[in-house]
């Protein structure tokens, strides 16, 4: 519908579509003309709003017309609006609205004034050494910190908005140039195709990104730190900003990323590849250790040295439960203790540790109901968990069932589904790029920022399994040519 | 044009899967009849599949459509049906000694206590579901898995060499070049790898010096079996034929083993992943084939059937296997040598095509 040049009819309307107790219709004259304001009493800014909008219409020495509202407000960010729908949805979104008799448009200004948190470092991922700052809830400051680190015009965000009800800004950063223009348009053409009553975070856009509906694994990355997101997106990732959401979603996605921490990059290659390897072998680890001693305890024995064996004969003495079930019991209490700690508060959940981790562990191995290489073995493979945080969810399960498989099949059984997740991941691709890149299929270049963390002089490519329209990012030597 | 491999993929499929089936019971076979000649009848085997193989090469370079197209182009859409059928029986008969000998091997000498036939399921589960994957995955995985194979060949040499007499295998052909023959001719089935680059034509750009390097990396592993015979051989010797499964007696004896247990097992867990999928490549590539000759529109119904019969076999005539296993190194064996060499090497002579011939990806 469009805007009538009866205000009268207009502010009908408009009271009509918008029946909140918030919605604030100010209804001034000016020389004689009637004019009401539309805005959200708790978002605009009033202040703004009566130095930059009221105050030049107070000014005004003739009757309101097209030409003389033309340059007559000082607000920064002015629209001219013609229908009645779109009206709405921008006075919802927390702009004010300008009509006037006898005009068939409406200004709008973007005068709003969100509460919003400090920029502060983010929990997810605290660094010694770097940057401290992190994203935050609102879109307006993450751009900000996105253009402080890359002032180029080839900087792009382009906004869409996501959510029936909710609305919800979301903004798509890329790089022109480096990013893959099907990729940025594949993406785009995926949001605008979200049809959901809200986007609360951006992990509800996350679920609409992947290809794979069903799968476990991650298919798009996040990073909640402004300088990770730069380098992500120069190395010709598009990244998704979702207003309310200090997580940025970025794609194409390699499950090496989040073996990659960002202290790697601030930090010397040699102690970063240390780091990264020693990650790689917490991980397996963790995964394994749990699913091969009950595989060893049950099926084989020669695999344990004998001196650990009788070690172990001795501590399994009269527990009442199966290596497998002890394991699987101990996980689970395990799992549960983490799952409590986190959701408890900060000061709860450390007493909740204590008593879980030192107090029930020792009662229980005291008691004899679980034995002590089981908890040992438990509490180590947990630990090693938490050197990829990212993909601690997915590593758990696949740890359970892990621990099934060996329990019930033996070591062989472990290898086989070890193979299975082998050709599962191998196969996986998100935006045609596959998840086990550089390694699997092979791409040496790549192998530079793989486990092995080259020299930052050596990185004279961005990485080819991305498949970016530019390949080339830093000159002979890191020298201007 | 779209092609499923690279050039590295398919010289990394030949050093990930080419060495390992031939690491089980293969040394005991060739040793029963060669004795500490084996090697030689081993090196037959590697020259005539190195022969085959650099014929394929040419074949690959000048042929302008991939396999399937070949075989249609000569010999027309029934003709090549029935060549396809003969390669069917020839992968699932093919397929089914190593399967043998690796249930076996998991029975006996993996597991403390006997399992259950349903222990060696879940490699069927793995067969099955890479069956249902393109070419494309099987390139991925040989680019993975070639360290396992390279990390167990390596960790299983080290352990063994200590206790390794290499003069035992002298003096060199005592046996006569008629035990040489026969230990070759005993072990067709576990050879003849050169036969998988035939599936390959078409499917990767041939570059120029790619020939080169498929050649060493065929050279590479086979040299390694080679090597692993010899020192099969120098650690037995007389009683090597008694040693049915070589992979796990070969390092048996060495010191690191008796202070800190079966550290050789690591290297046989990772040669066991690696050869997950060499044993699935007769299954894969007879998936493959019955989907061509049965056009079926999901590969999982040719997958599900090839992966069935094993099963079905395996269970039901799970006590004559070895009845089965002499059967088919009886009668097979010829049909593995027209099919593995003959055949390919006739590929030469072929009309390979026009340039810009549908390739079928």
């Amino acid at each position: 519908m469009n805007i009538s040049k009866k205000l009268k009819t207009n502010v009908e309307y408009l009271k009509k579509k918008l029946r909140s107790d918030d919605v604030e219709f100010l209804d001034i004259t000016v020389k004689d003309v009637p004019v009401t304001l539309i805005f959200l009493k708790d978002v605009a800014d009033k202040e703004a709003l009566g130095e930059l909008v009221l105050k030049p219409l107070s000014n005004m020495t003739a009757a309101p017309e097209k030409n003389s509202l033309e340059n007559l407000f000082l607000s920064p960010e002015k629209t001219v609006v013609k229908n009645m729908e779109e009206l709405v949805s921008q006075i919802v979104l927390g702009d004010t609205a300008f009509l006037c008799e006898g005009l068939d448009f409406s200004y709008t200004f973007g005068l709003k004034k969100f509460e919003k948190r400090p920029i502060s470092e983010p929990p997810t991922s605290a660094v010694i050494k770097g940057p401290r700052e992190g994203f935050v809830e609102s879109l307006p400051v993450n751009i900000s910190l996105m253009r402080r680190r890359i002032k180029s015009p080839d900087l792009i965000f382009e906004n869409l908005t996501v959510g029936r009800y909710s609305k919800t800004p979301v903004s798509l950063c890329y790089i022109d140039g480096i990013a893959k223009k099907s990729l940025v348009n594949s993406l785009k053409k995926k949001l605008q195709s979200i049809s959901i009553d809200a986007v609360l975070d951006s992990s509800y856009v996350e679920k609409f990104l992947g290809e794979h509906k069903t799968s476990i694994f991650k298919q798009v990355g996040n990073t909640e730190k402004p300088d990770i997101l730069s380098a992500k997106i120069l190395e010709g990732r598009v990244a998704i900003f979702v207003d309310g959401s200090p997580i940025v979603l970025t794609v194409p996605y390699l499950l090496m990323e989040d073996f990659q921490s960002p202290s790697d990059y601030y930090n010397s290659s040699y102690s970063a590849t240390i780091a990264r390897v020693l990650r790689l072998l917490s991980v397996s680890i963790s995964l394994l250790l749990p699913s091969l001693f009950v595989a060893a305890e049950l099926f084989h024995l020669q695999l344990i040295p004998l001196s650990f064996l009788l070690t172990i004969v001795n501590s399994i003495k009269g527990i009442p439960l199966s290596p497998s079930y002890e394991m699987f019991f101990t996980l689970l209490i395990f799992e549960i203790l983490n799952e409590a700690s986190v959701r408890m508060p900060k000061y709860v959940g450390m007493v909740v540790s204590i008593v879980g981790g030192l107090v029930l562990g020792e009662t229980a191995v005291n008691a004899g109901i679980i034995s002590a290489p089981t908890l040992m073995i438990v509490a180590f493979s947990g630990i090693c968990l938490f050197t990829v945080p990212e993909l601690e969810q997915i590593l758990s399960l696949i740890r359970l069932v892990l621990l099934i498989i060996g329990g019930s099949f033996g070591g062989y059984g472990i290898i086989m589904a070890i193979c299975f997740i082998a050709i599962y991941l191998v196969s996986f691709e998100n935006y045609k790029t596959p998840l086990m890149a550089p390694f699997s299929p092979l791409v040496t270049p790549d192998l530079k920022d793989g486990i092995y963390k080259g020299f930052l002089i050596e990185q004279r490519k961005r990485p080819l399994s991305l498949k970016n329209a530019n390949v080339r990012r830093m000159g002979q030597n890191g020298k201007r040519s | 044009m779209q092609f499923q491999l690279k050039t590295r993929q398919v010289c990394l499929f030949f050093i990930a899967f080419l060495p390992i089936i031939k690491l089980f019971s293969l040394p005991s076979v060739i040793a029963d009849v060669a004795r500490e000649d084996m090697w030689i009848s081993t090196l037959i085997n590697v020259l005539l599949d190195l022969f085959t193989l650099i014929v394929l090469i040419f074949t690959c370079k000048k042929c302008k459509t991939d396999f399937y197209g070949l075989l249609e182009l000569n010999f027309g859409k029934v003709g090549s049906k029935i060549i396809l059928g003969i390669y069917f029986i020839t992968f699932m008969v093919k397929g089914f000694i190593p399967v043998m000998e690796q249930k076996s091997f998991i029975e006996l000498a993996l597991y403390e206590t006997l399992p259950n036939f349903f222990n060696f399921m879940p490699f069927f589960v793995v067969c099955f579901y890479l069956c249902l994957k393109k070419l494309r995955v099987l390139g991925r995985i040989a680019d993975v898995f070639f360290v396992c194979t390279a990390l167990g060949l390596i960790l299983l040499f080290a352990l063994s060499l200590p206790n390794c007499d290499f003069t035992a295998i002298l003096p060199v052909g005592a046996r006569g070049s008629v035990n040489h023959l026969k230990g070759s001719y005993y072990s067709f089935n576990w050879f003849g790898d050169a036969m998988y680059l035939m599936f390959f034509i078409g499917q990767f750009e041939y570059k120029k010096k790619d020939g080169l390097k498929i050649v060493l990396s065929f050279v590479i592993p086979s040299l390694a079996v080679i090597l692993f015979m010899i020192m099969f051989y120098g650690i037995f010797t007389s009683i090597a034929y008694r040693q049915f499964f070589a992979l796990t007696e070969i390092s048996k004896y060495t010191v690191i083993i008796n202070n800190i247990g079966r550290f050789d097992y690591f290297a046989i867990l990772f040669l066991l992943a690696s050869n997950c999928f060499a044993l699935s490549l007769p299954l894969y590539f007879a998936t493959t084939i019955l989907n061509k000759i049965c056009a079926f529109n999901k590969r999982w119904i040719s997958a599900l059937i090839v992966t069935l019969t094993y099963v079905a076999v395996l269970l039901i005539f799970e006590q004559f296997s070895a009845t089965i296993t002499s059967t088919i190194s009886y009668y097979f064996n010829t049909l593995f040598f027209i099919t593995a060499n003959v055949f390919p090497v006739c590929t030469a002579l072929l009309n390979k095509g026009v340039k810009n011939e549908n390739l079928a990806v």
